[in-house]
């Protein structure tokens, strides 16, 4: 198990995503990271991971390749069941998804994603100075999965005290019994994964707090990269490194075509492609 | 509170007055785009981003030119990419005045470049919804209930930028939201396989055609394979939208292309970059050229979706479908 000396940001990101997985959980699966990181889980430790694809899929073992849509062909060889989205969105909201993994553009201490407009909410909703998406299946996984898991690239901007607009609501304000008060169901954000570490949401307080760095991240690194104040677990560490095999497993056997994950040369790939977005 | 397409009431009334017969509804994409769309209707689209989309109808709609048209689905990419791509070239020809979504974008092939020019010059009316929450109104709509209630919008800022309601559950007393029904005037939606009467297979993703279809005044259906009433009847249970549901039956293969349709045909992911180059371009402020250049290849000077098809080199072409038969690999 060789630590690699070449990977980029977005593959421990992968790494990373699929070790919060745990075998023999139904995943909801949402498009771009989330699904390379459940492939590599699948193909790892995880092997009866059974992921859920909003578009209808439920089970695939994806031996067919790296779907690239949530509603590819390549979900439904093989699945046990198969649907349409109404299926999918009905068996979460039940209560059928243990996870739910979706990434997001812009996100704040509570785990509350936007994946919908950049720009003056609501005076000016009608005109985004960058219009994103929207929110796809994100913030109905957001809603309804048990826990669910982030990913957003880590960038002082995007990791801000304020969202732009709420897509998906992750612990709400922070205060006891947010969600149930809403009307939400499910324990809200569990793991947030970034670009230099990986973050749980603490019991009380509902705040991200910072639980492992990536190898070239400190403490510092990571709060001065945030936009808030950032909780800090008293035994957090660092992330071992990916290993080479895990590295190839990602390029050679997972996404070759790099679809999601992009063959940057450098370790910082600061731009994770707005193409992630959940769904 | 306000109704896009039809009300709950007009739906219902637009179904007494329709002939429902088992007649034969095969007829051009011409025809059918002419005789069920009008200028201001609200339409509603099938498949979900890029996966069996109704391209070959948003090309005879471009060709046919609409005002004002409201569309709804919950993932789309391509279909409203070609509706959007032709009003930026020319609005008094083409244009969308609403949209009621939850995703506009494709995924792995990027954000989408219409809808970022649109969105931010102010150009369409939006309404965010979630996917479940846009299939969840397809649904209302398909059951004849005026609202369904769910879970998906709590929480966050979609209730803030749509019709939602959110209420006190009569029955938990905790809160849950109401979301209004769609019914769209009309469904366009392209299928594996239909026979003449409209009953129609769906492969892959069921997305939530048969909804859309169920809650529409009137459907277009394409498809990749017309066959028998017999045939069709012999797996009565795979029929996914019933005829009753339908208007017009036409047979396109690759219809959805440059999309992806299960059993047919992969994606062609360098089509729909080739495609977004010029709306790029305008985006940051360019000429319309580029994209001006595309259209007249490949839709205005195109008859019809086959000219189309008929752009693509054979090796591209088999070479798409070579890819999807080693998604679901079976039996020639």
């Amino acid at each position: 198990m060789t630590a690699s000396k070449d990977y980029t940001a977005q593959e421990i990101i992968v790494v990373a995503g699929a070790k919060v997985l745990e075998d023999n959980k139904i995943v909801f699966v949402g498009t771009g990271l989330p699904m390379v990181a459940s492939l590599l889980a699948k193909q790892t430790h995880a092997p009866g991971l059974i992921p859920v694809f909003e578009a209808g899929a439920v089970g695939p073992p994806l031996n067919v390749g790296l779907p690239i849509s949530v509603g590819d062909s390549k979900t439904f060889t093989g699945a046990s069941f198969v649907g349409g989205l109404n299926a999918a969105f009905e068996l979460t909201q039940r209560g059928f998804a243990d996870f739910g993994f979706i990434s997001g553009a812009e996100v704040d201490k509570y785990g509350n994603l936007n994946s919908t407009m950049i720009g003056d909410f609501p005076a000016g909703y009608q005109t985004p100075k960058v219009r994103l998406p929207g929110s796809g299946g994100a913030s109905d996984m957001a809603a309804s999965c048990e826990r669910t898991i982030l990913i957003v690239p880590h960038d002082k901007r995007k990791f801000t005290e304020k969202l732009q607009y709420v897509t998906s609501p992750g612990h709400l304000d922070g205060s006891p019994g947010a969600r149930f008060d809403a009307g939400l169901q499910g324990k809200g954000p569990y793991r947030l994964i970034s670009t230099k570490g990986i973050f749980d949401f603490e019991e009380e307080s509902k705040r991200m707090r910072l639980i492992h760095y990536f190898p070239g991240e400190t403490i510092e690194s990571v709060q001065a990269a945030t936009g808030f104040e950032l909780l800090v677990a008293p035994d957090a560490s660092e992330f071992a490194p990916p290993t080479e095999e895990e590295v190839r497993m990602i390029r050679e056997d997972i996404d070759p075509n790099g679809a999601f994950v992009k063959r940057a040369k450098k370790k910082v790939n600061k731009n994770i492609n707005l193409t992630a977005q959940q769904m | 509170m306000y109704w896009t397409g039809l009300s709950p009431d007009e739906a219902r009334e637009a179904l007494v007055n329709k002939d429902k017969s088992m007649k034969d509804k095969r007829m051009t994409l011409k025809e059918a785009v002419s005789q069920f769309i009008k200028d201001g209707d609200n339409v509603g689209v099938g498949g979900f981003v890029n996966i069996r989309q109704p391209i070959a109808i948003t090309h005879e709609m471009v060709r046919h030119g609409f005002k004002d048209l409201t569309l709804s689905w919950q993932s789309a990419g391509m279909a409203p990419d070609y509706l959007a791509g032709a009003m930026m070239l020319n609005p008094d020809h083409f244009s969308i005045k609403r949209i009621e979504l939850a995703y506009w974008a494709h995924e792995a092939f990027g954000l989408s470049p219409m809808f970022r020019f649109l969105a931010e010059r102010g150009m369409l009316e939006i309404e965010d919804w979630s996917n479940y929450n846009m299939s969840a109104r397809f649904k209302a709509g398909s059951m004849g209930l005026p609202f369904i209630p769910t879970r998906g919008p709590l929480g966050g800022d979609i209730p803030s930028s749509c019709r939602t309601k959110i209420i006190d559950c009569p029955f938990t007393g905790r809160p849950i939201a109401l979301l209004p029904a769609s019914n769209p005037d009309v469904a366009i939606i392209h299928v594996q396989v239909a026979d003449q009467y409209g009953n129609c297979i769906i492969r892959g993703t069921d997305a939530t055609c048969a909804e859309i279809a169920m809650a529409s005044a009137h459907t277009i259906v394409t498809c990749e394979q017309l066959v028998s009433h017999e045939l069709i009847t012999q797996t009565p249970k795979d029929v996914g939208i019933p005829f009753v549901a339908v208007d017009a039956v036409v047979e396109v293969p690759f219809g959805a292309y440059p999309g992806a349709c299960r059993r047919h045909y992969y994606f062609n992911g360098d089509h729909i970059s080739a495609f977004h180059a010029g709306a790029t371009e305008m985006c940051k402020g360019g000429a319309p050229d580029t994209l001006k250049t595309y259209y007249d290849e490949y839709i205005y000077n195109t008859k019809t979706f086959e000219d189309f098809i008929a752009k693509f080199p054979v090796k591209k072409l088999i070479a798409d479908q070579k890819a999807e038969s080693f998604n679901c690999e079976r039996l020639a």
